[in-house]
């Protein structure tokens, strides 16, 4: 168990940012993860996988499954599954040494992120940032392959369309670096 | 199910493409028919750029320490263990003794005069640009590249002393750099440590710091080789936290190295892989020299 415990600690800058990506709120998503590192610790006899170099891919995806769910209960609980709340305060994080207009656009992009459906928002992170395969995104978020699918392309579309102030087809997102 | 143009084209195939879910033949023969589908295209450029901008978001943020709670959170009882370097130091003093070579970074502790720091930073950095090197790149990372382009393609003899006297190695190279180190534990991740040096430090050591560096060297299954370099006192300008690249071109080979100053001590991880690879490893070491910084003190074998 200490095993599992001790390698999930690369792991950790990245699952933070993926909860604060998806709850918009750092404080909250610490929690998040706080509740999803202490439901692993509990739960640590249950992961299995061989030694080797997948090993940490699938502690990631298990660490993000549990994650998930977590954030799945907590919308439930907050019967906001369907609108998912958007504080209009949630302060963006100082962004420092960053010329000008890159902070504009990024903060574009956090806000129509933040502004989706918690769904598209998942599917979004898991697959674009996370790099999940559709198979491990499925497990995940514990839907079928189809439903991946079906919600990426509409994550997409409405990403697009929220950053281009909801005109259809316009120039494609700069590419942020 | 045939493969005409309308079956390689539909949305669907177009997303897997963009995430890269299909396999290299698929992908190959989506590009080409892209070539001459400029409608798709676009779209498939569009929502490549989307991912991209998606994955640049907060990459900072990754660079991050992380809350104290959050470590906790995966290992309670951590928390009042006692600090492992200082009683670590103190046995090693007591068993080994620091009579011999370089007693002076001992009792210094003396490499960071802050009076002199301001001055020295600047007329380094005019040497450093007059020498055509980029000046925010410490000294000790160049070394560690180069000790790494010297060491790594050795087959005879990579290291001084070899992991089958691991805990030799560490307390010598230990003593000699007058710090407590460690070299991670990295089997279950295919990675075995091969051994390790001593190496001598490059003239930006700074007054009064031991002379000495510290290189491991750790090799995986099909033979390739990362090395992890140690080195107390490196001046930079400021100690990041956070990982940083650089990379060089030496006899051919592209060495990058990530490097980063925990403590007192600072490390450069170099390899000849990608950045993806190497962020992976880097974050690896980092995490278990941090749990072996919290483990409780066990008395050095004597």
């Amino acid at each position: 168990m200490t095993v599992v415990l001790e390698e999930a600690l690369p792991l950790l800058p990245r699952l933070r940012r993926h909860a604060r990506l998806l709850c918009g709120d750092t404080a909250r998503a610490d929690d998040l993860l706080q509740d999803t590192l202490e439901r692993a610790a509990r739960k640590g006899a249950l992961f299995h996988a061989e030694p080797g170099p997948t090993r940490q891919d699938a502690l990631r995806n298990w660490l993000l499954t549990l994650m998930h769910r977590l954030y799945l209960n907590q919308r439930r609980d907050a019967r906001e599954a369907l609108h998912d709340s958007l504080d209009e305060e949630d302060t963006a994080q100082p962004l420092v040494h960053e010329p000008q207009q890159q902070v504009a656009l990024r903060l574009d992009l956090e806000r129509a992120l933040a502004a989706l459906p918690a769904a598209a928002r998942e599917i979004l992170l898991l697959v674009c940032v996370e790099e999940l395969s559709y198979q491990d995104a499925a497990r995940v978020l514990d839907v079928p392959v189809g439903t991946v699918m079906s919600r990426l392309s509409r994550a997409r579309e409405r990403l697009r369309q929220s950053m281009s102030g909801g005109e259809a087809g316009r120039a494609p997102l700069r590419v942020v670096k | 199910m045939t493969h005409d143009d309308d079956h390689d084209l539909d949305e669907t195939t177009l997303h897997a493409y963009v995430d890269g879910q299909l396999d290299p033949a698929r992908a190959a023969a989506v590009a080409d028919r892209l070539l001459r589908h400029p409608r798709a295209a676009q779209q498939v450029l569009a929502w490549r750029e989307q991912r991209e901008s998606l994955q640049a978001l907060h990459r900072e943020w990754l660079d991050e320490p992380i809350p104290p709670r959050l470590t906790a959170a995966l290992r309670p009882e951590a928390a009042n263990a006692p600090r492992w370097p200082r009683a670590w130091a103190a046995a090693l003093l007591l068993t080994v003794g620091v009579g011999t070579g370089l007693a002076g970074g001992w009792g210094g502790h003396a490499w960071w005069h802050a009076k002199q720091e301001a001055a020295e930073r600047a007329s380094a950095e005019a040497a450093a640009r007059a020498a055509g090197r980029d000046p925010s790149v410490p000294d000790y990372v160049r070394d560690a590249a180069i000790a790494h382009a010297v060491y790594q393609p050795e087959q005879r003899h990579p290291v001084e002393v070899g992991a089958d006297q691991a805990d030799h190695l560490i307390q010598w190279l230990s003593k000699r750099l007058g710090q407590p180190l460690h070299a991670p534990v990295l089997r279950d991740y295919g990675w075995k440590l091969v051994g390790g040096r001593l190496l001598p430090a490059g003239d930006d050591a700074a007054p009064g710091a031991p002379l000495a560096r510290a290189q491991f060297m750790y090799e995986n299954e099909t033979g390739e080789r990362f090395t992890l370099y140690v080195s107390t006192g490196a001046r930079s300008p400021e100690a990041p936290v956070a990982f940083r690249l650089t990379r060089r071109v030496e006899a051919g080979q592209t060495t990058r190295s990530l490097y980063w100053i925990d403590g007192t001590l600072a490390y450069a991880l170099s390899g000849n892989f990608d950045e993806k690879r190497l962020r992976i490893l880097a974050d690896l070491v980092h995490a278990r020299i941090g749990m072996a910084d919290r483990l409780p003190v066990k008395p050095p074998a004597s």
